[in-house]
């Protein structure tokens, strides 16, 4: 039983061990956990000594007008991919049991 | 790894388009003849779109205090080789550029080059690397998963200390700068989309190993080999 449950118990520890590293770092001080692509525009603001408003679109961009919608987007694009998992994972489960059936 | 509009100058960005396209006109073309050829594929391809997709809009809390998203390109590169995952990188960045305002529709092509090209193109070496030997498929899957990642997120550190040379120290001082930014941050969330990846890889195997033979993913022998430790049936002594 538990050997062939080998890989799920060791993805489950990998998790574990990636939230307890999160509630400890998180706990102290200084970490806003934004996201690194910010960051990296930071970075470059402060390579070419220029403020990071002035780094405007070369090709005009559609803005989700807040981080609500921004969210609601990011959840649409994972759901999304899902539902497609799903879907073939359970194709898949059918076909095998009517080949297994026959 | 996403370059924001407008923080690349138009030379860099037509550069890295230029580089791109050619990867993403061959992989429609290989796309189109592998569909024609077998419609049982169609379903697999879904999983792997569908799982860089899901994996590329998680964004996780890593160690280093801030947030970044895993990419989930190691299993398309596996099943369907670097140019088919050159289209379906393309059509997550295209969403997530147009809706999104993550990446741009400027500063796509360098992020194609790295999440889409890049970073697949070097988990593809390391399961070349790894396939004919006795490593176990599982292993190998977790390596290229793995792989796949944190080099996407090197290469777009390189692209950004390429076109930011810091004033001192230049492109490597600069390239230093990032690489703390984006792939140290990346590291363990690379070990994780390779533990997620090999594990999809794990159900995949179970439910398709016909398919995953037939794409020559793996050989024959490999699989049911890995599937036999799996399920404690002993290992066939040839």
């Amino acid at each position: 039983m538990l050997e062939n449950r080998k890989l799920e118990i060791l993805t489950l520890i990998g998790l574990f061990t990636f939230v307890v590293l999160f509630l400890v770092i998180s706990g102290q001080a200084g970490h806003e956990f934004s996201g690194s692509d910010d960051v990296g525009s930071e970075k470059i603001a402060e390579l070419t000594g220029k403020p990071v408003e002035s780094f405007t679109p070369l090709i005009p961009q559609y803005k989700p007008p807040s981080g609500e919608i921004e969210a609601t987007l990011f959840a649409l694009q994972a759901a999304f991919g899902g539902i497609v998992v799903g879907l073939v994972i359970g194709y898949w489960l059918g076909q095998k049991k009517r080949t297994a059936t026959t | 790894m996403h370059i924001m509009e407008g923080f690349l100058p138009w030379q860099w960005c037509a550069l890295w388009w230029i580089i791109a396209i050619p990867f993403l006109i061959v992989g429609v073309i290989e796309l189109k003849s592998l569909l024609r050829k077998d419609r049982e594929y169609l379903p697999l391809l879904g999983v792997c779109g569908a799982f860089i997709f899901i994996l590329s809009a998680l964004k996780l809390p890593s160690v280093t205090g801030s947030c970044s998203h895993p990419t989930g390109t190691g299993l398309s590169v596996m099943c369907f080789k670097p140019y088919i995952t050159a289209v379906i990188g393309f059509i997550v960045l295209l969403f997530q550029a147009l809706l999104l305002a993550h990446g741009g529709l400027s500063t796509l092509g360098a992020n194609m080059v790295s999440m889409a090209i890049g970073g697949p193109l070097a988990g593809y070496a390391v399961y070349k690397l790894l396939k004919n030997t006795r490593v176990n498929i599982f292993v190998t899957v977790f390596c290229v998963a793995a792989v796949a990642d944190i080099v996407t997120y090197i290469i777009t550190s390189f692209e950004l200390a390429l076109a930011y040379p810091a004033a001192v120290g230049g492109i490597m001082a600069s390239f230093s700068a990032f690489f703390v930014i984006f792939a140290v941050t990346q590291i363990p969330l690379s070990i994780i989309e390779g533990l997620v990846l090999t594990l999809v890889f794990k159900y995949i195997v179970q439910l398709k190993p016909d398919l995953i033979e037939k794409l020559d993913v793996f050989s024959k022998k490999q699989i049911e080999s890995a599937l036999g430790t799996m399920t404690g049936v002993p290992e066939e002594k040839v």
